[in-house]
C-alpha cells in the first residue's frame, strides 16, 4: 500500500483531470452512453490521487502542507477539483468541468513549475506562516472560483438576452446560482486576502525579531503584488456591495471577478519573475541581492 | 409470412375517422379476445392512441397471421365501420417492414411530435394489454421487447427527445430555469386569462412555484382564474406594486395596447431594487412594451421569441433523425436475424439428437469391448464424444447463423437435411 501510495505523482491525477476535461469539452460533439461515468470516474480518481498525494507529502515532509510554493499551489487545485466534484454531483447536467478543470490543471501546472524547497521556519514563526499560508490560499481559490462563476454567469447571460436555448453540451447553472457564487466569493477573497497581507507583515517582524529570514523591504516584487491585489480586492468587494441593489450589479460583479483574476494572475508571474527576498534565507538573500541590478 | 400489420396514423386517416376508429382499453381489450378466439393460435398486440390504431398479428407453420384483408375486416367490425372506408385509408406491411415500422414508431420517429416520448409508455402499456389477454407469444414478445430496447437507445444515444418543443415548457425550461435556480422562494404575477397561462403555470409549478398572483381588469374575473389557477387575485389598480414585488411575469391579456408601458414599469422598477424579472409575455399583441427588455436585469421573451426557440429545437431534432434511423435499422437486422435462425431450430435440433444417438450407440457398444473401464473412464469418454461431436457441429451452426442474418437460410437447411437424411 505504502508503495502504491508513494508511486503516484502529479502527472497521475493532471492526466486524470485531463481525461475529465476531455469528456467534458466533447458533449457538444457526440452523444455517449458512458461518458457521464467516464467523466465522474476520471475527475473522482483523479481528486483522489491528489489527495492522496498530499497526504504522502504530508506524511514524509517535515513542513507541509503549506511549506512550498509547490504544495500551495497543489492544494490550491485540490481545493478547485474538490468543490467541482461536489458541483458534478450536486448539478450534473451542467458542464461546469469545461470551466473549473482548465483552472485546477493551470494550478497542477504552476506547481510542477515551482520549487518544491520548504520555506525556512521555526516554532516562532511557524503558526504565522501557516495562517499567512492558509489566509493567501483561501484569497486565491476564492479568487479563481469567483472567476470562474464569473465567467459562466455572462455566457449564460448573453445566451438569455439573444433568446436562444442551451447549446447542445454547453448547459450551465443558473444567473441567481452564478450572481450569488460571484459575490460571496468577491467578499470571501478580499478579506481573507487582507488577512493574508495583515499576517505576513507578522510574520515579516517576527522574522525579523529571530533572525530566520532575511526581511522583505516593503519594496519587495511580493509585498508590492500582494499590496496591489488586496487593494484591488478590497475596492471590487467594496463595488459590489455597493452596487448590490442596482438591476446591473450581478454583470458589474462579473466582470470584476474577471479582472480579480487578471490581477491575481499578473501578481502571481510578477512574483515569479520578479527578484524577491520573501521566504529567503539571509545567506540567500544576500546571494539575491548581490545578483539583483 | 410471419409477421402482418395493419394500421392508420393521423397521417393517413382523416381525425373524424380515426375518432370513430380508435378504441378504449376496455374495447381494445374486448377485440384482442375476440381475434383470439376467431384466430386460435396467432399472436396479436393492438396499439390505439389519439394519433394511431395499428393491430400486429404473429404467426408461424401452421398458424400464420391472418391476410391484411382480413386484419382490416376485423378492425372494421370491431369498430362498427364500413370495411370499404378501413381498406382505402389502412397501410399494410409484413415481416422485416412490420418490424421496422413498429421499432420507428416505439422511438418516436413516426409521431407527430418527432420524438416525443410518451409513445413508449403506450407501446408498453399496448403490449401489456395484450399480455393480459393472453393473445401474445414469442414473436410478438421478442418483436415488442426489441422495439422497447430500440426506443431505449434512441432516447440515449441521439438528442432526438431532448430539446422541448412547446412554448410554455421552452419558456420554463430554458429560459426561467437560465435565470433563477428555484421558484418556491419566487413570486410569479399572471396577468390576463390566456389559455397559455394555465398551461405555463404547470410547468412553474412543478419547478416549484408557490406564490402565484393573478391580475385581471376585472376583479371577479381576477377571483375566479386565481381559483382556477391556485393562486391568489390581485388588484389592477395595484399593477405597479405587483410588478415591484414580482420575479417572474406571466402575461396573457387580450388588451390592444401594452398594459406595462415603459413608463409604468420605471416606476415598479424603482421599487424592485434591482432584482432580476423575468417576463413571458405570451399576449398578441404584446402586453409589455419591448423597450422594457433593453432594461439590465429584465429577461423579457414575447410568444415569438419562444416560437423561434421551439423552432430552432424542432430542426435540431430533425437532424438526429439519420442517427436514430440507423439504430432502428440495426435494431431491426438483428431481430430479424434471430427470428430467421428461429426457424432453423428444429433441423438443429434433429441433426444434434441423431449425432448423439449415433454416439451413445457406438459408445455402449466400446464399452461392452472393454469392459474393465472405471466409471471416471467412461465419463471421461462420454466426455471427449461429446465435446467432439459439438466441435463438428459447430461450422455449420455458424454458418447457419451467419446465413440467417440476410434472411431464411432455406439453401443450408435442405442441404443439411439432404446431407444428413433429417425428416421434414
Amino acid at each position: 500500500m505504502t508503495a502504491f501510495i508513494s508511486g503516484i505523482s502529479v502527472v497521475c491525477f493532471a492526466a486524470s483531470y485531463l481525461v475529465a476535461l476531455g469528456c467534458e469539452a466533447s458533449r457538444p460533439l457526440f452523444r455517449s452512453g458512458v461518458r457521464g461515468a467516464l467523466l465522474v470516474g476520471f475527475a473522482a480518481a483523479g481528486f483522489f490521487a491528489h489527495t492522496l498525494f498530499l497526504a504522502w507529502r504530508a506524511a514524509t515532509e517535515p513542513a507541509v502542507p503549506l511549506s512550498s510554493a509547490f504544495d500551495w499551489y497543489l492544494l490550491a487545485a485540490w481545493l478547485l477539483a474538490g468543490g467541482y466534484l461536489w458541483l458534478l454531483r450536486a448539478n450534473p447536467r451542467t458542464q461546469v468541468g469545461l470551466f473549473v478543470l482548465p483552472v485546477v490543471l493551470g494550478l497542477v501546472g504552476a506547481a510542477q513549475l515551482s520549487s518544491r524547497a520548504p520555506f525556512p521556519q521555526s516554532p516562532a514563526t511557524q503558526i504565522w506562516g501557516a495562517i499567512h499560508g492558509s489566509f493567501n490560499l483561501a484569497a486565491s481559490v476564492a479568487v479563481a472560483g469567483g472567476a470562474v462563476a464569473g465567467l459562466m454567469w455572462l455566457i449564460q447571460a448573453t445566451r438569455l438576452a439573444r433568446k436562444r436555448t442551451p447549446a447542445r453540451g454547453l448547459r450551465l447553472p443558473s444567473l441567481e446560482l452564478l450572481a450569488s457564487t460571484t459575490s460571496r466569493a468577491g467578499q470571501v477573497a478580499a478579506w481573507t486576502a487582507a488577512a493574508g497581507f495583515i499576517s505576513g507583515l507578522v510574520l515579516n517582524a517576527v522574522n525579523r525579531r529571530h533572525g530566520l529570514l532575511e526581511t522583505v523591504p516593503w519594496t519587495d516584487p511580493v509585498v508590492l503584488r500582494m499590496a496591489m491585489l488586496v487593494a484591488w480586492l478590497v475596492a471590487a468587494a467594496l463595488a459590489m456591495r455597493a452596487l448590490a441593489r442596482r438591476p446591473d450589479a450581478a454583470r458589474v460583479g462579473a466582470w470584476l471577478s474577471l479582472v480579480s483574476f487578471a490581477v491575481l494572475t499578473a501578481s502571481i508571474l510578477w512574483g515569479v519573475l520578479g527578484t524577491t527576498r520573501h521566504g529567503v534565507p539571509p545567506a540567500h538573500a544576500a546571494a539575491t541581492n548581490e545578483a539583483a541590478p | 409470412m410471419t409477421l402482418a400489420f395493419v394500421g392508420g396514423t393521423h397521417r393517413t386517416v382523416p381525425l373524424a375517422l380515426r375518432e370513430r376508429l380508435a378504441f378504449s382499453a376496455e374495447q381494445a381489450a374486448e377485440a384482442l379476445r375476440r381475434f383470439r378466439d376467431r384466430f386460435p393460435g396467432r399472436e396479436v398486440v393492438l396499439l390505439s392512441t389519439c394519433n394511431r390504431v395499428e393491430l400486429y398479428a404473429a404467426g408461424e407453420e401452421a398458424a400464420v397471421p391472418p391476410p391484411a384483408e382480413q386484419l382490416v375486416s376485423f378492425l372494421a367490425e370491431c369498430r362498427g365501420i364500413e370495411a370499404s372506408v378501413l381498406a382505402s385509408v389502412l397501410a399494410r406491411e409484413s415481416d422485416e417492414a412490420v418490424v421496422r415500422h413498429l421499432f420507428s414508431v416505439a422511438s418516436g420517429l413516426d409521431s407527430m411530435v418527432l420524438g416525443e416520448p410518451q409513445i413508449v409508455a403506450q407501446v408498453k402499456q399496448a403490449w401489456a394489454l395484450a399480455q393480459r389477454q393472453e393473445t401474445t407469444g414469442p414473436l410478438t414478445g421478442g418483436m415488442f421487447q426489441a422495439a422497447l430496447r430500440t426506443a431505449k437507445r434512441v432516447a440515449s444515444e441521439t438528442a432526438l427527445g431532448r430539446e422541448r418543443l412547446s412554448i410554455p415548457s421552452v419558456a420554463v425550461a430554458d429560459f426561467a430555469r437560465g435565470v433563477f435556480e428555484r421558484f418556491d422562494d419566487k413570486r410569479v404575477l399572471v396577468l390576463g386569462a390566456g389559455k397559455m397561462a394555465h398551461e405555463t403555470l404547470r410547468y412553474l409549478r412543478e419547478a416549484g412555484a408557490r406564490d402565484i398572483v393573478v391580475v385581471n381588469r376585472t376583479a371577479a374575473r381576477a377571483d375566479r382564474l386565481a381559483a382556477g389557477l391556485g393562486g391568489r387575485p390581485g388588484r389592477f389598480a395595484d399593477l405597479v406594486a405587483e410588478l415591484a414585488a414580482a420575479d417572474l411575469v406571466v402575461s396573457t391579456t387580450g388588451a390592444s395596447e401594452p398594459v406595462v408601458t415603459a413608463d409604468i414599469f420605471t416606476r415598479a422598477e424603482v421599487a424592485r431594487e434591482g432584482r432580476p424579472l423575468v417576463v413571458l409575455d405570451l399576449a398578441v399583441p404584446r402586453d409589455f412594451d419591448p423597450a422594457i427588455g433593453m432594461r439590465p436585469g429584465v429577461w423579457l421573451y414575447s410568444i415569438d421569441d419562444l416560437g423561434a426557440a421551439c423552432e430552432a429545437n424542432r430542426r435540431s431534432r430533425q437532424r438526429e433523425m439519420p442517427a436514430a434511423l440507423a439504430i432502428v435499422d440495426e435494431e431491426a437486422r438483428r431481430f430479424m436475424g434471430d427470428l430467421h435462425h428461429r426457424s432453423t431450430t428444429p433441423v438443429i435440433e434433429q441433426l444434434r439428437a441423431g449425432w448423439s444417438e449415433t454416439g451413445d450407440a457406438e459408445l455402449d457398444r466400446l464399452f461392452r469391448r472393454l469392459p474393465g473401464l472405471d466409471d471416471a473412464a467412461r465419463a471421461e469418454i462420454r466426455q471427449a464424444f461429446e465435446r467432439y461431436a459439438a466441435k463438428l457441429l459447430h461450422s455449420p451452426l455458424t454458418s447457419l447463423r451467419n446465413e440467417s442474418r440476410s434472411g431464411p437460410p432455406h439453401g443450408l437447411l435442405d442441404a443439411l437435411k439432404r446431407l444428413f437424411d433429417l425428416k421434414e
